[in-house]
């Protein structure tokens, strides 16, 4: 049966499971609804009892009122604390939930957010955070005192008459497997309609970081199209799901009807026969009444139920994927020698790295260079531990990066990416946005990479604020923030991915010079495109296609790779203007 | 223009929590939908019938046969039951059916609206507000009006009309009573519209604060490389723990804001009967009422609280559905500064393919001008290099020739028109602009190099190919591990940023623009592409006129004419040297 492996799949006993460290509140969430529901139910007994003493004679209006305000006021205090514990558990549980799960996101690798895509992890964060968040505020409480009513209601009508009550609970097992077929079905539905609302999330994004692009091309008729696309899905299962739901209401009324019918079929056949009062038939009506409100009730919750069981099966992947491999806890200040030791990376079939292997002594100055493609970004990203290599190692004074601790060494490396990536905060904050960095070293930073001139023209120099994505920003001096916030750490080894790219000339050679004079001792890998500015280097790599090709001084290439001096021929018509530096 | 959606709490709250100005503002949603609308009130009033016809239908058979012993009776009045409640379970069933539709459909077409809105509006927009806020607009706001049109709607009005036929019932059958037993609903009433707006407000407070969370996290996701390789995962936890705990603290208000009305509902029943009871004793005993009477005065009064207290719980999800309408209505209510003019007498000489006359510029965030009085004008054919430094003005340039954003002084003339007179579509064949950061969209290398391409959209692979064949691009597509079918997956770190910019280039070559703008479109490729690039922009059709931004000074020495951009200024640098000078000595501006 699909609906049985499907149930062990999502395994929904977590739903419960999640609610254990709040028993208290819970607990206390069902004694007030009960204890609300209960006195409520009282106020026709205290009227009815009113209009029995009045017609008794000795009624006294004064009792009546402060008996009856009594109730009211109790009513008053129980439902609105219930709505209180009601909020605040729910949010309790939301916002719990939201910090475990941003919790557990931190620990992961980079490569698995990368994965998972952020559009996914952002409905788990808001719309499947917010079904369970539901699920706790509308269903939990009215789902367990309703279960106590129709075991209370069921035991009372089998007291009274064993065979009319049997022949009543008949039709509980028929709801209860059309409840079981359609939530089986349903949760299916559910995990796909919360997997439209990713792919939601996904063209919404790529269509606002793709702003520019798309106005240039006016391609938004486009984009609308795409986006059509995921709505149309989403209404699709919206609509499937409404099929299923829209029946399950009528269905579990009109069973509770039918017991209603067989009450005053069979019922009324008992009472012709004389094996019944009218009296007992009366009252086994009015159970039924108690029977048939938490039933429908329940009916109502399935939605709620079936679409938090979904979500927070989504949400479980998360939470219960494997944690990061044991990283080491070496935490020593570096050197800064750097060795790569037949390192290989590999998509699929595709090698981007083919066994590449070489060393960086401390305190020199490393180029890598090479064409488009040829596996450089992939190199330095090995390097600062954001991907694994496929099989080799890469080992920082000797040391396998696995011994590390991963604080440790994220603060003594500092690397610059090839985009610029810009955070909505102020510059200070983008520079060094953790509290461990010093004053000094942000000043130095901001030095080095001759941003001072910049920041002083800002009115509110280094708290002036950064709109999200960094469009305020002219291109270079997004590049040379990053700088600073790699210099920022004060790492022992820098890695440049093509920093220089999107520097003028001119600037470039200052900023090169700052760092020679600012951080003497620091190992710099850096990967670029010109030779002109790393012809000093103790080392240049060159790479292509994955493979090392060669690597040396920029004489020694000279003299022993073709391909190094076709790259540095390509250059040279330019050479003339650069060397006045 | 400001762009900028608001994020203060002091929305404006002119409106009062009224019922009909509430439900009027619905009402427009509602008027597409009038037909499902109408089936769904049929079929609400059908079921309510049939749930108050079966009690009476029960008593019947109680009272008639079952006292008499007429077993054959029983049978005969049980069918009619049965009959009336599968009438019941069929009416209920379509209008759940029926309301969900109408709530889906209109989320559907809100969402396309907000996503055809975004669309319409220019760059600057997006400049000034968070991705993931947008986001939350599209996907959670809209969700609430769902909710409210699937589930509460109806509720709303069969309870609003049980309510009235109650009302009046009461006062017909005894206008003293009546009216005593109504005050405290009155009181109600008057004290929910008093908190409605500030019920509202609070959901909306809620909202923003769930727009905020999804801002950072998107914000911190995109971005997951940066904060890894940073080692700044603590912070990213604060932040966003920030940010969960101020939507925690939003979302409790607005709960409890929601609820409040319940417990206040339950006590005016109460209070009505215990005025009723005292109140009809006390007219007992002046002998103007029964006892009988007032028992079943007392039902009654149940018949009008009991919806009473329902329409309690369904108010708050008006309230948030409102909330979430204002957030929406905000978006919507924007509207493009950036329109196409109708332009008479502003022809200027056809030679030139792109002119700046008097141009200035500021951004709307900015507070000074990036660019001061601009003007030049290029000749079709002829390659032309921006050089300077880094935040000198190179792309705002560019960005003004392209029209991403319009000149705040002076024209940007186009082909010897004012280039905002030209359809969006038209202008996008003319000019094209290859962007500093390349963007990427999730697919193939090929869906990205047709992106946006009309003409070619329908070629297949081994047609796609031939086309690059005959532009000379192929040789660029080598780069690519499986040719046009490589894949692009959003965090795309497989495709280096120099892989993107050879996309990027072949996107706008094929487009075969009039004009062509390079802005440090190849800073990341190695040299040797690079002068791949450099023979295929030779070989472009010769009336092509090349706008290249570089600082690489290989890419520049071809140019016709060098111009030197620093501080908002613009000057000619004559020869190569001189621009190399300028470079080189010039104080940069900024």
């Amino acid at each position: 049966m699909p609906a049985k492996n499907e149930r062990s799949a999502s395994n929904q006993p977590s739903l419960y499971g999640l609610l254990r460290p709040y028993t208290v509140l819970i607990i206390l969430l069902v004694l007030l609804t009960v204890g609300g529901n209960a006195l409520n139910l009282a106020v026709p007994h205290i009227m009815a009892k009113a209009i029995d003493t009045y017609g008794g004679g000795n009624f006294r209006l004064e009792n009546l009122i402060v008996e009856f305000s009594l109730v009211a006021l109790f009513i008053f205090i129980l439902t609105a604390l219930q709505n209180i514990v009601q909020v605040y558990a729910s949010e309790r549980v939301a916002r719990d939930l939201r910090n475990d799960l941003t919790a557990k996101i931190s620990v992961q690798p980079y490569e698995y957010i990368d994965r998972i895509t952020p559009a996914k992890l952002l409905t788990n964060l808001t719309s499947d955070i917010d079904a369970v968040k539901t699920f706790v505020s509308q269903a939990i409480a009215t789902l367990i005192s309703s279960i106590f009513l129709i075991i209370g209601a069921s035991v009372l009508l089998l007291l009274l008459n064993w065979r009319l009550g049997l022949a009543v609970l008949t039709v509980v097992p028929i709801i209860a497997v059309t409840f079981y077929y359609v939530l089986a079905q349903v949760r299916k539905l559910f995990k796909r309609s919360q997997e439209a609302i990713d792919w939601l999330n996904a063209v919404i994004n790529e269509s606002i970081l793709g702003a520019a692009l798309i106005r240039l091309l006016n391609s938004q008729e486009y984009e609308y199209k795409k986006f059509l696309a995921a709505n149309t899905e989403s209404r699709a299962i919206g609509m499937n799901i409404l099929r299923l739901f829209s029946s399950i209401i009528p269905v579990i009324t009109l069973c509770t009807n039918i017991a209603t019918l067989i009450i005053v079929v069979l019922g009324g056949h008992f009472v012709i026969t004389g094996s019944m009062t009218l009296g007992d038939f009366t009252a086994f009506n009015s159970y039924l009444a108690i029977l048939i409100f938490p039933i429908i009730i329940v009916g109502f919750m399935s939605n709620v139920i079936a679409q938090a069981a979904a979500s927070y099966a989504r949400i479980a992947e998360v939470l219960h994927a494997p944690d990061e491999k044991e990283t080491g806890n070496l935490t020593i200040q570096l050197r800064g020698d750097v060795a790569v030791k037949s390192v290989s990376v590999r998509y699929g079939e595709k090698y981007a790295l083919k066994d590449a292997s070489f060393q960086v002594a401390a305190g020199t100055r490393t180029a890598i260079i090479g064409p488009t493609a040829a596996g450089k970004t992939q190199l330095v990203y090995l390097l600062t531990g954001l991907r694994r290599p496929t099989t080799g190692t890469i080992a920082f004074d000797g040391r396998p990066i696995d011994e590390y601790d991963k604080t440790n060494l994220h603060r003594q490396i500092g690397f610059v990416f090839q985009d610029s990536v810009m955070f909505n905060l102020s510059l200070r904050e983008n520079i060094a946005f953790s509290n461990t960095v010093k004053d000094a070293d942000i000043e130095l930073a901001i030095q080095t990479a001759e941003l001072d001139e910049f920041i002083s023209t800002l009115p509110e120099g280094l708290d002036t604020i950064v709109s999200e994505r960094g469009t305020s920003l002219s291109g270079g001096q997004k590049q040379r923030i990053m700088l600073a916030r790699a210099l920022a750490l004060n790492p022992r080894i820098l890695i440049l991915d093509d920093f220089t790219a999107r520097v003028d000339t001119h600037t470039e050679a200052l900023i090169l010079e700052n760092i020679t004079k600012n951080y003497p001792n620091i190992t710099l890998i850096s990967v670029t495109q010109k030779i002109a500015s790393v012809e000093k280097y103790n080392q240049i790599i060159l790479l292509m296609e994955g493979e090392i090709l060669a690597s040396g001084t920029h004489e020694e290439l000279m003299q022993t790779s073709l391909e190094y001096m076709q790259i540095f021929e390509s250059q040279r018509s330019t050479n003339q203007y650069e060397l006045q530096t | 223009m400001n762009y900028k959606l608001s994020k203060s709490d002091d929305a404006k709250e002119r409106e009062k929590g009224v019922v009909t100005t509430a439900l009027r503002r619905l009402v427009p949603l509602l008027l597409t939908e009038w037909r499902s609308v109408s089936i769904a009130l049929a079929a609400i009033l059908i079921s309510s019938t049939t749930t108050l016809v079966a009690p009476a239908i029960i008593a019947h058979i109680v009272d008639t046969y079952i006292r008499t012993n007429d077993f054959a009776g029983v049978l005969d009045f049980s069918a009619l039951l049965f009959v009336v409640y599968l009438v019941g379970a069929a009416s209920s069933y379509l209008q759940v059916r029926t309301m969900g539709g109408v709530g889906r459909r209109i989320l559907f077409s809100l969402r396309n609206a907000i996503f055809n809105k975004l669309e319409s509006l220019p760059v600057a927009f997006f400049n000034q507000n968070k991705a993931g806020d947008l986001i939350s607009r599209i996907n959670n706001d809209t969700d609430k009006l769902n909710q409210f049109f699937a589930q509460a709607l109806m509720q709303f009005v069969s309870n609003i009309v049980l309510i009235i036929g109650a009302g009046i019932f009461l006062i017909v059958i005894n206008p003293a009573l009546g009216a005593a037993a109504l005050v405290p609903a009155l009181i109600v009433i008057i004290l929910t519209q008093i908190i409605s707006p500030w019920v509202k407000r609070t959901n909306l407070v809620s909202l923003r604060a769930l727009g905020n969370m999804s801002g950072e996290v998107q914000e911190s996701l995109n971005n997951f490389k940066v904060i890894v390789a940073f080692n700044r995962l603590d912070y990213f936890r604060d932040k966003f723990k920030e940010a969960n705990e101020r939507n925690y603290m939003a979302s409790i208000i607005a709960g409890i804001a929601n609820n409040i009305l319940t417990p206040l509902y339950t006590l005016a029943s109460t209070a009505a009967q215990l005025i009723v009871l005292a109140y009809g004793i006390y007219l007992i005993t002046t002998g103007s009422f029964t006892v009988g009477l007032l028992i079943g005065f007392i039902l009654y009064v149940n018949n009008f609280y009991n919806p009473l207290r329902q329409l309690a719980s369904v108010w708050s999800s008006l309230q948030l559905a409102l909330a979430g309408l204002d957030r929406i209505s905000e978006v919507l209510a924007l509207e493009s500064d950036m329109q196409v003019i109708l332009t008479e007498g502003t022809q200027r000489d056809e030679d030139s393919i792109l002119a700046f006359d008097h141009v200035s510029f500021g951004y709307p965030d900015g507070d000074k001008d990036v660019l001061h009085d601009i003007n030049f004008s290029l000749a079709r054919g002829k390659t032309y290099a921006l050089v300077g430094p880094t935040g000198g003005g190179k792309t705002t340039t560019a960005s003004l020739m392209a029209r991403l954003y319009d000149p705040t002084q002076g024209t940007v003339y186009l082909g010897g028109r004012d280039i905002r007179s030209y359809e969006p579509h038209e202008r996008a064949k003319r000019v094209g602009f290859i962007l500093q950061e390349p963007f990427l969209f999730t697919g193939t290398v090929k869906e990205n190099i047709l992106y946006g391409n009309d003409e070619y959209a329908a070629y297949t692979t081994q047609e796609v190919e031939t086309l690059l064949h005959e532009s000379n691009l192929d040789p660029l597509l080598a780069r690519f591990n499986e040719g046009l079918d490589t894949k692009i997956t959003s965090g795309n770190d497989a495709i280096s940023l120099g892989q993107k910019q050879l996309i990027a280039f072949m996107r706008a070559v094929l487009r075969k623009p009039d004009i062509l703008i390079l802005d440090e479109a190849t800073a990341n490729i190695d040299t040797i592409t690079e002068q791949l690039l450099d023979d295929i922009l030779k070989k472009l059709p010769p009336e092509t006129t090349r706008v290249i931004i570089a600082h690489r000074l290989n890419t520049i020495e071809n140019a016709d004419e060098i111009f030197f951009v620093n501080g908002g200024e613009m000057k000619r640098a004559g020869t190569m040297q001189q621009a190399v000078d300028m470079l080189m000595h010039n104080k940069r501006d900024s």
